[in-house]
């Protein structure tokens, strides 16, 4: 009788590997999303019961009205024109502090706009080292 | 004369570097892949500076209409009623990270005093870093014109 001796073989079978790797793949492009992860940083102070040391007159006072219009130290002004009216101010004293204040029904958008040109100042030669954007509660509190 | 035979091309394709290439594109996708915490739908205001928001910073998403969402950047992110909740919120996660930064994902045209009442809720709960997340301006956007 003739015995028949069952060969073990001893390669890996690789034969479902592309079919896996394909699978991942397809998997990773479904659940993959490019989603928005960039912003402007803003540092918030300390919070702090001490009145802040800056003064309204020693700053300048960016107003956001509900349309979006600007004005700065009470004067109407266009966006684009904020970094030349801050820069003879800011050569005198580069700690200047700028506020922005924005009313409560102005959309949220000009606020970013204006936050966003003051930090492009110092790419344009007019570093706004100093911005501040006090809240309601602060303003409350702390406003003279 | 002698002639050659004709040669002839095996009709296979070679894809002995598929696996190769299968498998660095699966690393590309690994590598790359982060779960989105906030789903929220808004229309992000558009800056031209921006700055990668760190990994794992928690989120605080503010709809057109006002609602309120908050995620801790491990967990989707859940709605809730006020600026109270998102003090509450942001004390528990600087309770356990005191350094954690917060991602501020509001609409364009949200009303301010929102954006107002989450910013004070954070100052509250002594939150150190807050990143307005925005959206790419372009030359076509017309950048620095107009308020």
């Amino acid at each position: 009788m003739k015995i028949k001796k069952s060969r073990v073989s001893d390669e890996i079978p690789t034969s479902s590997m592309a079919d896996i790797a394909f699978l991942l793949i397809i998997y990773f492009m479904v659940t993959t999303t490019f989603a928005a992860t960039r912003g402007l940083d803003f540092a918030l102070p300390e919070e702090d019961d001490q009145p802040p040391v800056v003064e309204k007159e020693e700053s300048v006072l960016i107003e956001i009205e509900p349309s979006g219009n600007l004005v700065v130290d009470q004067k109407p002004m266009q966006l684009s024109e904020v970094l030349d009216y801050l820069k003879p101010k800011l050569e005198v004293n580069p700690r200047k502090p700028v506020i922005i204040r924005p009313d409560g029904n102005a959309p949220y958008g000009a606020m970013a706009k204006v936050y966003d040109e003051l930090r492009q100042g110092a790419d344009k030669g007019v570093e706004v080292k100093n911005i501040a954007i006090p809240t309601q509660r602060e303003i409350d509190r702390f406003w003279f | 004369m002698r002639l050659q035979a004709t040669q002839t091309t095996p009709a296979v394709i070679p894809t002995a570097s598929m696996a190769d290439i299968a498998f660095l594109l699966i690393i590309f996708f690994m590598v790359t892949f982060t779960i989105e915490v906030d789903r929220t739908q808004v229309t992000l205001p558009k800056t031209v500076m921006r700055f990668e928001v760190p990994k794992k910073a928690a989120y605080v998403s503010i709809t057109e209409g006002g609602q309120l969402k908050v995620s801790d950047g491990e967990q989707m992110s859940a709605p809730v009623q006020s600026s109270d909740e998102v003090l509450s919120f942001a004390l528990e996660v600087l309770g356990q990270d005191p350094s954690k930064e917060f991602v501020l994902k509001a609409d364009d045209s949200v009303p301010y005093r929102y954006i107002d009442e989450t910013i004070d809720a954070l100052k509250q709960a002594r939150a150190k870093v807050i990143y307005l997340l925005s959206a790419q301006e372009t030359q076509d956007d017309g950048s620095g014109s107009g308020s």
